[in-house]
């Protein structure tokens, strides 16, 4: 699994991402926000909540709760295998759990190839998408984390 | 200080993050051992299906030069019964040419029969008239012996008239008393001169009647002459007929040899088809055994396979799970600033690894699913060797049931050759008799053939000596007529003797003078008439001689017509046994073409166990090859564990090698009090991969 093949220098600024696959697309989130990696065991449903929370997972003594992010960006839904995972992101003392398709790679991004989202694909994504950058001849948008939990808020949960 | 106690849980919590690898790593050796052992032992289980195949594909072979045995043996049978068919149809044409020839001879026999008959009846005729002929011989005989009497006595009185006449001529006065005495010697004289002439004249008609009567008897005898040529013409006829059936008789009792060798030898190629059948059924019996017993490792084989899956199945967890810790790790990594550096590139090569052995664990899926595949094959091709061994055990079942009724019809066969021969054998040895018996024939109508045309000659000598006889009974007719005209004028000078006694010498000398006439007249006639009685004598014989001939020949005859009747009745028993050889060569012909056409049944059956045969080798091929493939995915599968093993062990290292980095840190910092480090830093990304 190749990184970027950035030349060792110290002047560089570059960001530790993880990446990750949903459908077609691949996004990533900037490590920072990410708390630890889960697989599915067992989600616990709860009634009467939003249609992108599938219900809770307990994990290292923590009740959190789980986004279907595919349900959060319009894709039909699809079954749990052993390559979904469970994203266990905190910001703000909020801390939640998304559920992808799978995550494999641990990357750094430099700062400088992160460029502004498309304004089509911000629009269509209800603005969860914070940028885009380049590995190698893929396409990577950059999950704003505080717009994909903050809306929980707004949503009674 | 809250920093390093953050510090601290998170190395900590780095250490438990490690603790957690070393233990799936355990897992993933522990699960690859388990793998190496199940793999050993399909391994096994694999080189003892090859075995068993090769055994198979061996016995598969037997049958094969088994079946390639039965078909030549079959082909020698289907020749030989061929030659049996063609060894009848050739009897059938000898019988039926002998029962024509025995018709013909039989026919040709009946035909001498009756010309016998009528030629039996034409020598009663011709010995019937030579009876009367005889009689009536008998009869002059008897009429010439009292002609004999009355002209010895006409002599006798002659001469007593000479004497009287010399008396007369002596005394003179005698004469009147004499002369009266002369006149009634006279009377007496004609009327015995008229008897005779009389007689005479009844010899001459009874002589006419013989003639006729002989006329009669030539031409009788010349029929009966033609009778025998005609007999020995047909006997000539039946005796070639005779030689004819002789002949077609000993053709018909070599064919019947020849059969009922072929017969019997076709009884004996039976028998053998039969052992080898049996040989065929007990090697596809084994065939059977075999391929059940394939079919059970084959099930074996694939319960191990499952087993693998579920295995696998669990190694792909594991490199699932140690691909998320190396993750956790970055992550707790970059939390860790400059610290963690050495950490994240541990924790990126042992991520490569989880990467590599989830790969690994793919392809060992992939090659168990084509291993499956192959294993149900497998089952399905030993299903369908199954089926065909026993296709082909009921073929020679069949086939084996076919032969024996094929044995049966060849002693049935057998039995009706030996018949035929006997048969055949009689009828040689009443057709011998047949000859025999018409070459008598032949040499008796010869006989009588010559006998009678002996006889004509004899008879036409008697119409010669009869032609004589007439002539010489006219000429006696002729002088008796003289002798009568004579002693009428004897009469007239008698009875003028007493009126002329003057007249007396020369009248006596007259009378003297014609008395001599008589007398010579007289003796001439008596010549004749001892001529002729000769003669009658003669003939008198000849026929009583024609007569024992005639009889000779009826007898003759008769013995031939009893020997015709016994040829024509053994014969009637030839065509009689001809017929039965007629009808048991059909039935036998019939057997045989049964035979044939069981043989060519047993022909297919057996081209048809033969092709099934070579089908089951070719499902045997193909099954070793399989399992040499299923040999060669499992090495791959081996090499691919053993490369697993190798990356568990080597994550195993490194494990290590990061719990004692992080025990020497935790060490280190408790040693270093009070030294505060920037946690949350930038780093410098390691290029290393």
């Amino acid at each position: 699994m190749p990184t970027n093949n950035i030349q060792q220098n110290s002047k560089i600024l570059t960001e530790p991402y993880i990446v990750f696959q949903l459908g077609e697309t691949t996004y990533s989130i900037n490590c920072k926000f990410v708390q630890q990696l889960e697989m599915i065991e067992h989600i616990t449903p709860v009634p009467n909540a939003p249609d992108f929370v599938d219900g809770v997972v307990m994990s290292r003594g923590q009740v959190i709760p789980v986004i279907n992010l595919r349900v959060r960006f319009g894709l039909p839904k699809s079954q749990i295998t052993l390559k979904s995972r469970l994203i266990v992101v905190k910001y703000q003392e909020r801390t939640a759990g998304l559920l992808v398709d799978s995550c494999k790679e641990f990357i750094n991004i430099p700062e400088d190839t992160v460029k502004p989202p498309p304004q089509l694909v911000s629009s269509v994504d209800n603005g969860f998408i914070s940028g885009v950058t380049m590995l190698g001849e893929k396409p990577v948008f950059i999950l704003d984390v505080a717009k994909t939990i903050s809306e929980l808020n707004n949503t009674n949960m | 200080m809250n920093t390093e106690a953050t510090n601290n849980n998170k190395l900590i919590s780095n250490i438990t993050i490690v603790d957690d690898l070393t233990n799936q790593s355990h897992q993933l050796y522990s699960n690859t051992t388990n793998i190496n052992n199940l793999y050993s032992q399909t391994v096994d289980q694999f080189n003892y299906i090859n075995a068993r195949l090769k055994s198979t594909a061996t016995q598969t072979d037997t049958i094969s030069a088994s079946a390639e045995g039965i078909l030549s043996s079959l082909n020698e049978l289907t020749a030989s019964i061929e030659e049996i068919s063609r060894n009848f149809d050739a009897l059938s044409a000898s019988v039926n040419e002998t029962a024509a020839a025995v018709e013909e001879s039989t026919k040709s026999i009946q035909n001498t029969a009756n010309t016998a008959q009528e030629m039996t009846i034409s020598a009663t005729e011709v010995s019937n008239s030579m009876n009367e002929i005889t009689a009536s011989i008998k009869n002059i005989s008897t009429e010439i012996d009292s002609v004999s009497t009355t002209t010895v006595e006409t002599a006798a009185g002659i001469e007593e008239l000479s004497k009287s006449i010399q008396s007369v001529s002596n005394s003179a006065n005698e004469l009147a008393v004499e002369a009266e005495q002369t006149t009634s010697s006279i009377n007496e004289m004609a009327a015995s001169i008229e008897e005779v002439t009389t007689a005479t004249e009844n010899l001459a008609t009874q002589i006419e009647e013989i003639a006729s009567s002989i006329e009669e008897t030539s031409k009788s005898v010349q029929s009966v002459a033609n009778n025998s040529e005609k007999i020995k013409e047909a006997s000539s006829s039946s005796a070639t007929a005779a030689q004819q059936l002789d002949r077609s008789i000993k053709s018909v009792a070599t064919l019947c040899k020849q059969a009922d060798e072929i017969s019997r030898r076709s009884a004996r190629d039976a028998e053998d088809g039969s052992l080898i059948i049996q040989k065929s059924i007990n090697s596809i019996s084994a065939v059977k055994a075999s391929m059940e017993q394939s079919t059970a490792i084959v099930r074996e084989m694939g319960k191990r396979t499952t087993e693998i899956s579920g295995i696998v199945e669990a190694i792909s967890l594991i490199a699932e799970r140690t691909n998320l810790l190396s993750i956790n790790a970055s992550i707790e990594a970059a939390r860790a600033g400059d610290a963690g550096r050495g950490f994240a590139v541990v924790a990126e090569e042992i991520r490569n690894l989880a990467d590599r052995a989830a790969k690994a664990t793919n392809d060992i899926a992939t090659i168990i699913n084509s291993l499956k595949e192959v294993a149900t094959e497998a089952v399905n091709k030993s299903n369908d060797g199954l089926r065909i061994a026993d296709e082909s055990a009921r073929y020679s079942e069949d086939g084996l049931a076919a032969l024996k009724r094929i044995v049966s019809g060849v002693m049935e066969t057998s039995s009706i050759v030996s018949q035929i021969n006997k048969a055949t054998e009689e009828q040689l040895l009443a057709s011998q008799n047949v000859v025999t018996a018409v070459t008598n024939s032949l040499n008796l109508a010869s006989q009588v053939s010559a006998a009678t045309a002996e006889q004509a000659n004899a008879l036409q000598q008697i119409s010669h000596s009869t032609l004589q006889m007439r002539k010489i009974s006219q000429q006696v007719s002729v002088a008796m007529n003289e002798q009568s005209k004579a002693a009428k004028e004897i009469i007239k000078a008698a009875q003028n003797t007493t009126k002329l006694a003057k007249e007396l010498s020369t009248a006596t000398v007259e009378q003297a003078s014609s008395a001599k006439q008589i007398s010579s007249a007289a003796d001439s006639a008596r010549k004749s008439i001892s001529i002729v009685t000769r003669a009658l004598a003669e003939q008198s014989t000849a026929t009583e001689q024609i007569t024992t001939e005639v009889n000779r020949i009826s007898q003759m005859i008769s013995s031939l017509s009893k020997a015709l009747t016994e040829h024509a009745t053994a014969t009637r028993q030839i065509f009689q046994a001809t017929e039965n050889i007629k009808r048991n060569s059909a039935k036998s012909a019939q057997i045989i073409k049964e035979q044939a056409h069981a043989a060519r049944e047993i022909q297919n059956l057996n081209q048809k166990t033969v092709k099934n045969v070579s089908n089951i080798n070719e499902e045997i091929k193909q099954l070793a090859h399989t399992a040499e493939n299923g040999l060669g995915i499992i090495q791959q599968i081996n090499s691919n564990i053993s490369s697993i093993s190798n990356i568990a062990r080597q994550i195993f290292t490194h494990l290590e090698t990061l719990k004692s980095n992080f025990i020497t840190i935790k060490t280190r910092k408790r040693n270093q009090p009070g030294k505060t480090k920037p946690i949350e830093q930038k780093i410098s990304p390691d290029n290393k991969v």
